[in-house]
């Protein structure tokens, strides 16, 4: 059964060899090396062997975390050999879950993962022969553990990511992956000195009594010749896998026999409709679209957790000077989020084109249900967090900012999202998958920056004077709401059965019917299909760190040093002699743009789709 | 007065002519059927005729407004059933024909009691707590007759209104449709089932590469044989082989 169903794996990994999908491979294979040869120099490099053991701990347990998140996070759709496949042949379950995991093992990243484990070798070698005869059959049951972890965690996100809850895992785990990125430096201090001297006691304890750890245990056991707990500790993980097996294969039989519906798709009845015109009967659709809809409520929990976790993390390294901008920033993350609201309900334009005068109260609802749903988070948190603080210096020019980037973003979601209307799948059309249902970077890009450029006034004038920043934010955001929806109104009347055509074309050939005077002539000459993959890769490598030189080594230590509120904590240019800060804050800042500028050309070209 | 006349209209994609400058005139009062293969363009000569789809040329008026030049008042007299689009998917049904008849400017009352009537005769008032998104394929075609009645318009429009449709739910349909046109509304529905169109039509047009190749009273188009042999000798259906999978026979 294993062999036959490797084989079938080897030929489908040799059909998809060539094209993109090698460059992909080589360009995973690269980064995967690079990981476990810094684990392995990470483990060789600490004096002290308990400090040793509690890195591999806890490379152990990052490898494991990123089995487990990473097929959810970066395209689990894509397996080789599909359960389904197997649905109507007469076969065991137990067998067929036991083959396709043998079949498993076949691959770049099991390899690469070995590579990593073979840590725990070279580990044992401190301890003599005795620990590295133990630490053989430790990493390959860590690295069918991990596996099979990951196995069942894929598949268990698999049937929960059409609930609430789903929806909500996967956003903290994308919020805190991206919010690590942006902030994660304040945690580099402590990570620093527990290389050397080891982690707190609590930390290294429960890494090694985690399931990821018993490796590390049994050769230390063996280590000191207590062969009975090296032996425990190894019983332990082929008990663990055993079990993990046993789930796995109950979670393949759920999803080949059964289909699951989205959540949600049952509703209280007791909700009548209070609207009484045509804009609230928009509000009052929109408002139970975002209660009810679990991309928009997906959309909606990673905006929150993710400028909690950014504005939050600092904290580690005692700084609490982000945390009054955490409403905005929640702003601003939800309204790049919004920014593709109209392709979200993909065909159904249709009813607003065929009513007559709908357009003006569909824009006007939109943007005012955005609003209610966005508007008092920003408001509580910005209030509550900022008083909490103690940042009171900061009033003036969160109250200006507030209704600025409040009303420029309601209005700039439907303009973006009509402007340059990215179709998507019509939404019973979609498998519910939020994996398979990305968002368009290049809007979320785009809505940021003219987001910022919306608030420059207003933050230029508040350093003025705290009224003029008041009034010009308040003029800003109700100016904007206004102006923007005017301008959406204006292209969906005249646009409309474009707009309707595009969607209906839908994605996958998003250019086959260029809007006029926007989309700018396709390029001559087509791009070959494996170079196309290397600049996906390329575009989302420079808009993933783009964001560290431009936002915590360039705009925020500027603001800082504007306002006279300096805390150098992690700002690196701001730990520089005063005559250097401000080159360095703009080199840092350019860098920034041109990284993505870079970026953005790149997707431009290679379209690329990021999860947020 | 014709409730629809299409004269010229002409659509392409890419280099195929879609739709081949098409003249169509149905008749105020009529059942008018429009048939023809999969990929004739009956869709998208719909799509152009109800506002959804710009022409590359030729024009479209719903009783005498033209569809293009005055789209508020031909949109005001029309109601459509279009192929496979998405609908308010998270609301239940009721929800969704409240926000479609408050959205029309309806008052909210006849909005509500319009609705509970078309609710219950497309029995669909069961699924009170069910989201559009959760309805299966006929059920969607149902809601979405509703919502093309709701205003009542003078001109019904459908593309495929039946098909996915159970045999039950097909007769309420037929009986409502047969009843609108009764009390003087008309009706144009494409369909590929001949059958339908022979029991439920008066005037019929048969599409075939985005060209009418005959138009006119059932009885005249058919003459004297039935619609689907008709449709056959018009279109040109291919021979299949006999012989061939003879392993197949048990």
């Amino acid at each position: 059964m294993a062999g036959l169903l490797i084989r079938m794996k080897l030929a489908v990994l040799r059909n998809g060899l060539g094209g993109k999908r090698s460059e992909e491979l080589a360009g995973g294979a690269m980064i995967g090396l690079f990981l476990a040869a810094a684990t392995l120099y990470l483990v060789t490099r600490p004096d002290r062997t308990s400090a040793a053991f509690d890195v591999m701990a806890l490379a152990s347990a990052v490898w494991a975390l990123g089995w487990m998140v990473g097929p959810a996070m970066f395209g689990g759709g894509k397996e080789a050999l599909p359960p389904e496949i197997f649905a109507l042949l007469p076969l065991d379950p137990r067998r067929l879950a036991a083959g396709l995991l043998g079949a498993s093992f076949v691959g770049i990243a099991p390899l690469i993962s070995l590579v990593a484990f073979s840590g725990l070798v070279v580990l044992a070698a401190r301890w003599g022969a005795a620990a590295v005869v133990v630490a053989v059959p430790a990493a390959v049951l860590q690295l069918v553990l991990v596996i099979l972890l990951s196995r069942v965690t894929t598949a268990s996100l698999n049937q929960v990511m059409r609930t609430r809850t789903g929806a909500a895992v996967s956003a903290a785990a994308s919020a805190a992956i991206m919010a690590l990125a942006g902030s994660g430096w304040a945690l580099s201090p402590a990570a620093g000195s527990a290389l050397q001297t080891g982690f707190p006691a609590h930390l290294s304890a429960g890494l090694r009594l985690s399931p990821t750890g018993w490796g590390l245990a049994a050769i230390e056991a063996a280590g000191r010749s207590d062969w009975l707990r090296a032996l425990a500790a190894l019983a332990g993980l082929v008990v663990l896998c055993g079990l993990l097996l046993l789930g796995w294969t109950s979670l393949l039989m759920r999803r080949m026999t059964t289909r699951p519906s989205e959540g949600g798709g049952q509703v209280s009845p007791a909700m009548p409709v209070t609207a009484r015109g045509p804009l609230t009967a928009v509000l009052v659709k929109e408002l139970r679209t975002w209660l009810r809809d679990l991309r928009r409520f997906h959309f909606y929990a990673f905006a929150l957790l993710y400028s909690v976790f950014f504005c939050g993390l600092p904290l580690a390294a005692g700084s609490t000077d982000f945390l009054p901008w955490t409403g905005l920033l929640f702003a601003a993350t939800a309204a790049a989020m919004s920014s593709g609201l109209y392709g979200e309900d993909g065909t159904g334009l249709w009813l607003t084109l065929l009513t007559p005068a709908a357009s003006a109260p569909d824009v006007r609802g939109r943007q005012l249900a955005w609003l209610a749903v966005v508007a008092p988070p920003t408001v509580a948190l910005t209030a509550g967090l900022t008083a909490v603080t103690g940042h009171r210096e900061l009033w003036p020019l969160l109250l200006a900012l507030l209704p600025a980037v409040l009303g420029a973003a309601a209005g700039l979601i439907v303009l973006a999202s009509l402007m340059r209307l990215v179709p998507i799948p019509d939404p019973h059309k979609r498998s519910g998958n939020m994996i398979e249902n990305p968002t368009d970077f290049t809007q979320v890009l785009l809505c940021l920056a003219l987001l910022s450029v919306a608030a420059l006034p207003t933050v230029l004038l508040a350093q003025q004077s705290s009224w003029a920043g008041v009034a010009t934010g308040l003029a800003t955001g109700i100016g904007l709401f206004w102006l923007l929806g005017e301008l959406a109104r204006r292209r969906l009347d005249a646009r409309g059965p474009e707009l309707l055509q595009l969607m209906r074309s839908g994605p996958a050939r998003p250019a086959a019917e260029p809007i006029r005077g926007f989309r700018p002539p396709a390029a001559g000459r087509p791009i070959p299909e494996f170079k196309i993959g290397t600049m996906r890769a390329a575009a989302t490598l420079l808009l993933t760190i783009c964001w560290i030189p431009l936002f915590p080594q360039g705009i925020v230590p500027a603001v800082m040093l504007l306002t006279d509120n300096v805390a150098p904590s992690w700002f690196l240019p701001l730990h520089l002699p005063p005559p250097y800060q401000w080159p360095v804050i703009t080199g840092m800042i350019v860098l920034g743009l041109t990284l993505a500028t870079g970026g953005l050309v790149l997707a431009r070209k290679a379209p690329i789709s990021g999860r947020p | 007065m014709n409730a629809l006349t299409i004269s010229g209209l002409y659509k392409s994609f890419g280099k195929k002519a879609a739709v081949d400058h098409i003249d169509l005139s149905v008749p105020e009062g009529s059942f008018f059927g429009l048939v023809g293969p999969n990929g004739a363009g009956k869709t998208t000569a719909l799509s152009m005729a109800v506002g959804l789809l710009r022409p590359d040329a030729g024009t479209a008026k719903i009783f005498g407004h033209d569809m293009w030049r005055e789209p508020r008042r031909a949109k005001s007299l029309l109601g459509v059933l279009p192929d496979g689009v998405a609908l308010p998917e998270r609301l239940t049904g009721r929800e969704m024909l409240t926000y479609l008849g408050l959205l029309r400017g309806l008052d909210a009352r006849v909005v509500a009691d319009r609705a509970a009537e078309l609710l219950a005769l497309l029995e669909l008032d069961g699924a009170e707590r069910t989201l559009v998104i959760e309805y299966s394929t006929g059920m969607r075609k149902k809601i979405a007759l509703a919502a093309a009645l709701l205003h009542a318009p003078k001109l019904v429009v459908l593309d495929e209104p039946l098909e996915a449709v159970d045999p039950i739910s097909a007769a309420t349909v037929k009986t409502i449709l047969r009843r609108f046109v009764a009390s003087g509304g008309t009706v144009i529905f494409s369909s590929h089932v001949m059958a339908v169109v022979e029991q439920l039509c008066d005037r019929v047009a048969v599409i075939s590469s985005g060209r009418v190749v005959a138009a006119g009273p059932v009885s005249a188009v058919t003459g004297g044989i039935g619609l689907e042999e008709r449709f056959m000798s018009l279109i040109g259906a291919p021979e299949i082989a006999a012989g061939g999978l003879s392993w197949l026979a048990s």
